[in-house]
């Protein structure tokens, strides 16, 4: 089939296109915050907290392009921290993963950056 | 708050058969071209020529495809000529992916004309937003995020390198936003407001449940007339909940009552107002112990329970705001949904009625000077 060079993409752009759609996610969680923080004061930490959170995956997700190794590692490290809280808070009673929405937010997405990033990692050990 | 529409069911089913014959597909021609069938051999070897990209992104676009496609028995009209439309433009798109050098364009196209669609439709009521719609936009964001990766790089220039690294995220903004409106404009039946699921009942009561709903009130008014000074619910076991800016009444919670089922003597929790002079009982609240677990509804739809979907909850005091349609929460909070609950107003509860999910408005601005 005829593809351009730019084309030829690996596992970790994959990674970090998945890393992009979760920290616009979490935009969208952060300033969803902001009219509840209006009267919710503790809604203005977790609302700012969050927003920076999703601009360091942002910034995340393009060093994992360029082939950064703390990029790599500080995402390893995000996503297994995230399937372990999801799996902790699945554990309670309070309804956390209900339907196919939160199980591919919360589950199939940080599960597939994991892998990828484990497939990148040893496409980069058979190059070198 | 986002359910799974009956008549969306079925797009599971669709999805999964849509993957595991993809996979089948793929499988049996690599079967045969291991065979040196010639046909096979050729389009084993352009499907493996493709990058890994192209791939993920022409399986999301076929699954997308296939869940519009089984959507389209269940929809009428417009709606079901434009999801055949769609489907059928993904399934050509995803094959296309392999065969042509130019299906990038449209399949972008393609993509955020859909997405658009799903945000009009939703927002004009053609369409409730459920969570096989929502899933099926997230499929979308993903395989568009993937195309967006694609792009020349030889033609980046900076406006065009500012609009891509703002596209995808504004694109994910601009759906919430939509689907969020769509839903809150037009809720069903059992949405008594934001994030409060109803319990199935009847549409008229009997006169007996009107007279067991009357019952309910007068015992349950009766019962918790010793607590009109919080002093004396405290000293009754029953906790006050902290003070929320946001929320002008305040529930006392007995958890000693945590097992006890519709006890107008031990109800779970105490409501009251935070009136300009203290504290004024105005209500009593019974709750079940397990979320979709709805209580005895001895009034019928008089006396119909409620509970709360879609709630981030914080840890750090009773803060809260709506989680997003796609099932995120602010950092520190996480997504909960309530045991179902029944609140009796012992006080008079305007057109509401004294079994509602809520305060009426203007009573509760009389009240509190807050709504």
């Amino acid at each position: 089939m005829p593809q351009t060079p730019s084309t030829n993409r690996s596992a970790a752009e994959i990674a970090s296109v998945l890393v992009v759609v979760q920290a616009s996610l979490s935009l969208v969680a952060g300033l969803s915050a902001i009219p509840f923080a209006i009267v919710e004061p503790g809604f203005r930490v977790l609302g700012l907290v969050t927003i920076l959170m999703a601009a360091a995956m942002f910034w995340l997700a393009r060093n994992l392009r360029r082939g950064q190794r703390w990029a790599w590692r500080w995402l390893v490290t995000l996503e297994i921290l995230s399937l372990t809280m999801t799996a902790l808070l699945s554990l309670l009673p309070i309804g956390t993963i209900r339907g196919p929405v939160p199980v591919l937010v919360n589950l199939a997405i940080p599960t597939a950056v994991v892998v990828l990033l484990a497939a990148a990692k040893s496409d980069a050990r058979r190059a070198a | 708050m986002y359910d799974i529409a009956l008549d969306h069911a079925g797009a599971i089913g669709a999805a999964l058969i849509t993957l595991v014959f993809a996979f089948a597909f793929v499988f049996g021609l690599r079967f045969l071209a291991a065979r040196r069938v010639a046909w096979a051999a050729c389009i084993t070897h352009v499907y493996e020529a493709a990058p890994s990209i192209t791939k993920l992104a022409a399986a999301l676009m076929l699954l997308s495809g296939g869940i519009h496609l089984a959507l389209v028995p269940g929809h009428e009209g417009t709606t079901g000529v434009v999801f055949l439309v769609d489907g059928l433009g993904f399934v050509v798109l995803a094959v296309g992916a392999f065969l042509t050098t130019w299906w990038r364009r449209p399949a972008v196209l393609w993509l955020a004309a859909t997405i658009l669609a799903y945000l009009v439709w939703v927002i004009a009521g053609w369409e409730t937003p459920d969570q096989i719609g929502i899933a099926c936009k997230l499929i979308e964001l993903v395989a568009l995020g993937l195309l967006m990766r694609l792009a020349n790089p030889t033609r980046r220039t900076w406006p065009r390198r500012l609009w891509r690294a703002i596209a995808f995220p504004l694109m994910a903004c601009v759906t919430t936003l939509g689907i969020w409106v769509g839903g809150l404009a037009h809720p069903d039946a059992l949405h008594a407001h934001a994030g409060a699921l109803l319990q199935p009942v009847a549409a008229v009561a009997t006169p007996k449940q009107q007279a067991a709903a009357a019952q309910l009130l007068a015992d349950t008014r009766a019962s918790i007339a010793r607590y009109q000074d919080p002093a004396a619910a405290i000293a009754a076991g029953f906790k006050p909940g902290p003070v929320s800016k946001a929320d002008p009444l305040r529930h006392f919670q007995n958890s000693a009552n945590a097992n006890v089922i519709l006890d107008p003597n031990r109800p779970q929790a105490l409501v009251y107002a935070q009136t300009p002079h203290g504290l004024q009982l105005i209500g009593a609240m019974f709750q079940m112990q397990r979320a979709g677990q709805w209580g005895p509804d001895p009034g019928g739809p008089l006396t119909q329970w409620h509970q709360h979907e879609g709630i981030c909850f914080s840890p750090f005091g009773i803060e809260f705001s709506f989680e997003t349609p796609f099932w995120t929460c602010p950092i520190g909070s996480t997504s909960i949904t309530t045991a179902p609950m029944l609140h009796v107003w012992i006080i008079d509860n305007g057109k509401n009625g004294p079994f509602a999910a809520d305060l009426d408005k203007a009573v509760q601005r009389e009240l509190t000077g807050r709504s």
